[in-house]
């Protein structure tokens, strides 16, 4: 009788059992970070504004294929490019930066004016993806051409300490990994 | 997409850990031979056995903590991007793992020393190879989550810790019977190398922080290394583009696994020493050595760090010298303050040792038709030297890990009923389950011994709900010790 009890024990281990699943869920598994970055910082101090004269005392184009990179134009679904731009200088200033892609062209620029101090700090989001601007501008952008004009004098000082014009940009990217 | 299911799952499941060498079914279950290799000081009640090839020995075992294959493919409605949020990415810590070994015996024999009958000697080869991967949580919830709402949080790189192995062993014991109340043993191995990995001990993080300039400020403290050896070997003859892939890697592995690999030596030591007839005392320790890997070696490292707050203008300094290539300097800048090399250095690598001790009380002992008479270590009967009817008792097991020692308690039953089949019931606890029963049978025809154990049978009510599963089986040749 015990045999027979342990051998149905046996038999009924054998015979387990196994909750419904469906494997195929991991087709739905979605993974979508956002990233975020410092892009670029300009800064330039009151002394050289004015000793370029009114008008554009600053303008270079440079090389930035943060955007382009495959992993991140392949994969990007939205994101934000934040500006601040804070001006301690004695002169209202524009800057302007602009999108370039491989053959030179504009494809973005956003243009900034801001009083002279004391100003509060100027900040610009922009959008890209859904609702925003075409994602294409940054899957296309390899080069960033930044200009800084003075729209006042030449010649004033503010009575701040190291009075300049600084320009932060930071983005924050969702990618799709899966 | 069926690759990159593979891949994860591979790395999820696939990857079920050395925890799942506690083989405490086995342990001091001494019809069974095989339980020697657990115990060289084991009792040995056999003249001589012999395994059957590829046969007498054969053991899988996996296991997860902290989540199961129910917990994410029942088929429960819940949108699986929440189930894998919730119960890996935010529900599994630092310390969860998964793992699997697996172990084949390929030949062993054993047989009583002629000259001096209290000696018993056994020999084999055996490979086996296991695999474990801690859970990265700061890992899988950047990847998951990202940095951007994740700010002063520090990322750790030490959470990266992954091992395993393939290894083919050759082993040669001694076991003896110094009186009534002692036997010890003790088994050379050496160790043939088919590949082997291991990153851990890394330090080191990721955080991004409100940048001294700029915005945002991203900043990398590495200090990580993956060693492995004999896997690139694999790798490459996996990926080439000839028609002999196959035969390129049966003949690697076939090679690496009979000392054409990486060789290391190490031993075991064990005891049983009795109080009286009906208790006993056991202990052994495994797997004392080490491998050296000088060969079909490719080390990974990232060391250094950099902090990145994107590109930076500031005039008056960048007036004259302006370098349009400012990104590409950046990038550049940042693989030169934490570069990811590659290396060829040797290493050493000690096994993971482990410690087994139980205590056993037997009763019901079955008669014994010869009376103790205290004359000589040989003077019993077949009856005698299984020497119980029942036994009760409880099982220690640790196992030294990445991240420090492992343990299980085992308390477990064992009863004969006759000559021909015994049975062995566990109760386990450990960090991976709190329910674990298991079951050992081993059933004697004659002189052929089939012995099946599996663990946490209450995992079988539904197995994907089963944190931990291990089946072990083996057929051998028994003679037994009748002198």
């Amino acid at each position: 009788m015990k045999k027979l009890f342990l051998y149905l024990w046996i038999v009924g281990l054998l015979i387990s059992c196994a909750d419904e699943q469906d494997f195929d869920q991991f087709d739905d598994l979605s993974v979508e970070p956002t990233v975020a970055s410092s892009v670029f910082y300009f800064e330039a101090d009151e002394g050289t504004i004015n000793f370029a004269g009114s008008g554009a005392f600053y303008q270079e184009t440079f090389t930035f294929e943060a955007f382009n990179e495959a992993f991140i134009s392949e994969n990007i679904l939205d994101g934000v490019i934040t500006y601040q731009l804070e001006n301690t200088t004695s002169k209202p200033l524009a800057v302007l930066v602009e999108f370039l892609d491989a053959g030179g062209n504009v494809l973005d620029s956003e243009s900034f004016v801001i009083q002279p101090e004391p100003s509060p700090l100027l900040e610009r989001q922009v959008a890209y993806g859904d609702g925003g601007r075409s994602l294409d501008i940054l899957r296309n952008t390899t080069n960033i051409r930044v200009e800084g004009q003075n729209l006042g004098d030449a010649t004033s000082q503010s009575s701040q300490s190291e009075p300049r014009i600084i320009l932060r940009s930071s983005a924050a990217f969702r990618i799709r990994l899966r | 997409m069926r690759k990159t299911a593979l891949v994860f799952w591979t790395t999820l499941f696939g990857v079920m850990g050395s925890y799942a060498q506690n083989k405490q079914l086995l342990y001091d279950f001494y019809e069974i031979p095989q339980a020697l290799m657990l115990n060289p000081g084991m009792r040995t009640p056999y003249d001589k056995h012999f395994g059957i090839p590829l046969l007498s020995g054969f053991s899988l075992q996996a296991g997860t903590s902290g989540v199961t294959v129910n917990d994410l493919f029942a088929n429960d409605g819940i949108d699986f991007t929440t189930k894998v949020r919730e119960n890996v990415v935010n529900g599994l810590r630092r310390n969860d793992e998964f793992g699997g070994s697996g172990q084949i015996e390929l030949f062993t024999m054993g047989f009583r020393s002629r000259n001096r009958p209290s000696d018993y000697f056994s020999f084999g080869m055996y490979g086996e190879g296991f695999i474990a991967q801690y859970w990265p949580r700061d890992l899988a919830i950047l990847t998951f989550e990202g940095n951007a709402n994740n700010l002063d949080r520090r990322f750790s790189l030490n959470h990266i810790a992954t091992q395993g192995e393939a290894v083919n062993v050759f082993h040669f014991g001694i076991n003896r019977e110094l009186n009534r109340n002692w036997t010890v043993g003790a088994r050379a191995k050496l160790y043939s190398s088919v590949f082997e990995f291991k990153s851990a001990s890394n330090q080191g993080y990721f955080v991004t922080t409100m940048g001294e300039d700029n915005i945002l400020r991203n900043t990398l403290v590495a200090d990580v290394r993956l060693r492995t050896s004999g896997v690139q070997e694999i790798i490459d003859i996996l990926e080439e583009d000839a028609n002999t892939t196959q035969a390129d890697l049966t003949r690697t592995l076939l090679s690496r696994s009979f000392l054409g690999g990486n060789l290391g030596v190490g031993f075991d030591i064990g005891f049983t020493h009795s109080f009286g007839r009906n208790s006993f005392i056991t202990a052994s320790l495994l797997d004392v050595g080490f491998i050296y890997h000088g060969n079909a070696i490719k080390n990974y490292t990232l060391r250094g760090a950099a902090s990145n707050e994107g590109v930076e203008i500031i005039l008056p300094e960048d007036l004259n010298d302006f370098n349009s290539e400012i990104w590409q300097e950046l990038v550049n800048d940042i693989e030169a303050q934490v570069p990811f090399d590659t290396n060829e250095d040797a290493f050493v690598t000690l096994r993971p040792f482990k410690v087994n001790a139980s205590f056993r009380y037997n009763f019901g002992a079955p008669r014994s038709r010869v009376q103790n008479c205290e004359c000589g270590v040989n003077m019993t009967s077949r009856t005698d030297n299984l020497g119980y009817k029942s036994a009760v008792g409880g099982q220690f097991f640790m196992i030294h890990r990445a991240r420090g020692p492992q343990v299980a308690l085992t308390g477990f039953y064992q009863h004969r009923f006759g000559n021909i089949l015994a049975v062995k019931t566990t109760y386990t606890v450990d960090k991976y389950t709190f329910s674990n029963i298991g079951l050992g049978i081993n059933l004697q025809a004659g002189p052929v011994n089939f012995y099946v154990l599996a663990d946490n049978l209450m995992g079988y009510t539904n197995i994907p709900d089963s944190n931990y599963a291990s089946l072990q089986f083996g057929f051998n040749i028994i003679s037994w010790n009748s002198n």
